[in-house]
């Protein structure tokens, strides 16, 4: 597998970078075939490089490395198109994306269709489609991927199908269970529904998407708080780029500041 | 067993600085001692003194050793003019290069989220408390074109709308006698788009 990474380039995205030494940067790698791992591309900060313009998030590559310890050399960089060009809060949900898969992918684990779907959501953001479904999704998609699926259209314990017009709750390691109508964070079932079936949501049905994927993440994440998510919610609001600072606020913050804590 | 020498130590101490191994280290070491003891006395003084009294200006968080700065402290500089770098060096190279005559803020980094870094190890509030003010009316975002500072001038240009600054950033393109066909291709397209009457 290494060997090949050596000798042919292969698809890649940064998902982070920071500097190294004087001259040289470490790259964290999310490459189709092999997986997230770092690599250290030497000389890329020298005024001549060139790869310093290219190693960076939300842009296409062509990576080739080399070693087999937990730290590869990159030893060729060429681009693979044109960045995506995500501005505003739309930037925000990117670094989201990459923080995701720092966290939640381990290293070195191929994870080719996270890849191809990680690659359209980016697609999806930049050509501004309605930027929450596209977390929503991405968030789903990846949890299934990771084999952390769980089934929204059916009730836990009893497999039986989900009714719109009953209210669930979601429950760690068992999945959906149905609730009284007064519980507070209850999810309606018609969304589950419409999530399942990756049907666009609105206004509170949104929320209790966004409410629903981050119980979901939570227990993969652990306790440490996501920072993306801290930087998004505290970003200011003057101006609303692309979305209404209310839809913004729905996509990624944290689940306390909708209770209205801190 | 390998002696704790003061010389040895000296010499671990000189390579601390950028760019300098355990040769070069050694280099200075022997060239001050046998060469200069006056210029490594100095050197030394002036070192304690400097990593003693710089600190941050209190107004534009660059490196100074006076709690405002000198271009803070200025009257001729322009108070409508604020210009917002990531370190002090780039200070330096306006500077240096340009007439520009407005005063700075300095970041001292960029906004990068998954390494922790947010708007209060930046100082923003510091940068907000000086919008409201009142007495700017230009920001100019002179930040490094990467995606970590587009998202600090994104977030600092919100700041800015917020206090009803005009915000702009300087021009991204193609270096002064550089050549089209070696410039890389984003910069390129920036250089592309950002297209200026001739």
């Amino acid at each position: 597998m290494d060997a090949q990474a050596r000798d042919h380039l292969q698809r890649c995205f940064v998902l982070h970078r920071r500097d190294y030494g004087d001259t040289s940067l470490v790259v964290e790698v999310f490459a189709g075939a092999h997986g997230r791992f770092p690599a250290v591309a030497k000389g890329a900060r020298r005024p001549k490089s060139g790869a310093v313009a290219l190693l960076q998030p939300f842009q296409p590559l062509w990576l080739s490395w080399s070693g087999t310890g937990e730290v590869r050399t990159l030893t060729r960089c060429e681009s693979g198109g044109r960045r995506f060009p995500l501005a505003g809060e739309r930037l925000y949900c990117g670094f989201y994306l990459n923080e995701l898969l720092m966290r939640l992918l381990g290293r070195a684990d191929p994870h080719a269709a996270v890849f191809a779907f990680y690659h359209a959501s980016l697609g999806e953001l930049a050509a501004h489609a309605e930027a929450e479904p596209v977390l929503r999704r991405f968030e789903l998609q990846l949890l299934r991927e990771l084999g952390y699926a769980v089934a929204l259209d059916r009730e836990a314990g009893t497999g039986e199908p989900v009714v719109s017009s009953q209210r669930y709750r979601f429950v760690a390691e068992l999945g959906m269970c149905p609730v009284a109508e007064t519980e507070a964070d209850g999810i309606s079932g018609d969304t589950l529904l419409r999530l399942a079936g990756d049907t666009p949501l609105t206004g509170p049905q949104a929320r209790e998407a966004r409410d629903l994927t981050r119980a979901l993440l939570a227990p993969h994440l652990g306790p440490r708080p996501l920072k993306t998510r801290e930087l998004f919610r505290r970003r200011p609001r003057a101006n609303q780029p692309q979305m209404s600072a209310n839809e913004a606020e729905e996509s990624i913050s944290p689940q306390m500041n909708a209770n209205g804590r801190k | 067993m390998p002696e704790r020498s003061l010389l040895k130590e000296l010499i671990d101490a000189l390579r601390c600085l950028p760019g300098v191994g355990p040769k070069s280290a050694q280099r200075m070491a022997f060239h001050l001692l046998e060469r200069d003891r006056d210029g490594g006395r100095h050197l030394a003084q002036v070192m304690a003194e400097a990593m003693e009294r710089i600190t941050r200006c209190q107004r534009c968080r660059t490196l100074s050793e006076h709690e405002v700065c000198e271009l803070c402290a200025s009257p001729h500089r322009d108070l409508a003019l604020l210009c917002v770098v990531e370190h002090p060096s780039a200070v330096a190279a306006i500077e240096q290069a340009t007439d520009y005559r407005g005063r700075y803020f300095v970041l001292g980094g960029r906004l990068s989220p998954l390494d922790g870094i947010g708007p209060d190890e930046l100082g923003l509030d510091v940068l907000e408390a000086r919008l409201a003010e009142g007495t700017v009316s230009e920001l100019i975002l002179a930040i490094s074109p990467t995606v970590e500072g587009a998202a600090t001038s994104q977030y600092i240009a919100d700041i800015a709308a917020q206090h009803g600054v005009r915000a702009t950033r300087i021009a991204h393109g193609v270096p002064l006698g550089g050549e089209l066909e070696y410039v890389d291709g984003g910069t390129l397209a920036h250089a592309f788009a950002g297209r200026q009457g001739f």
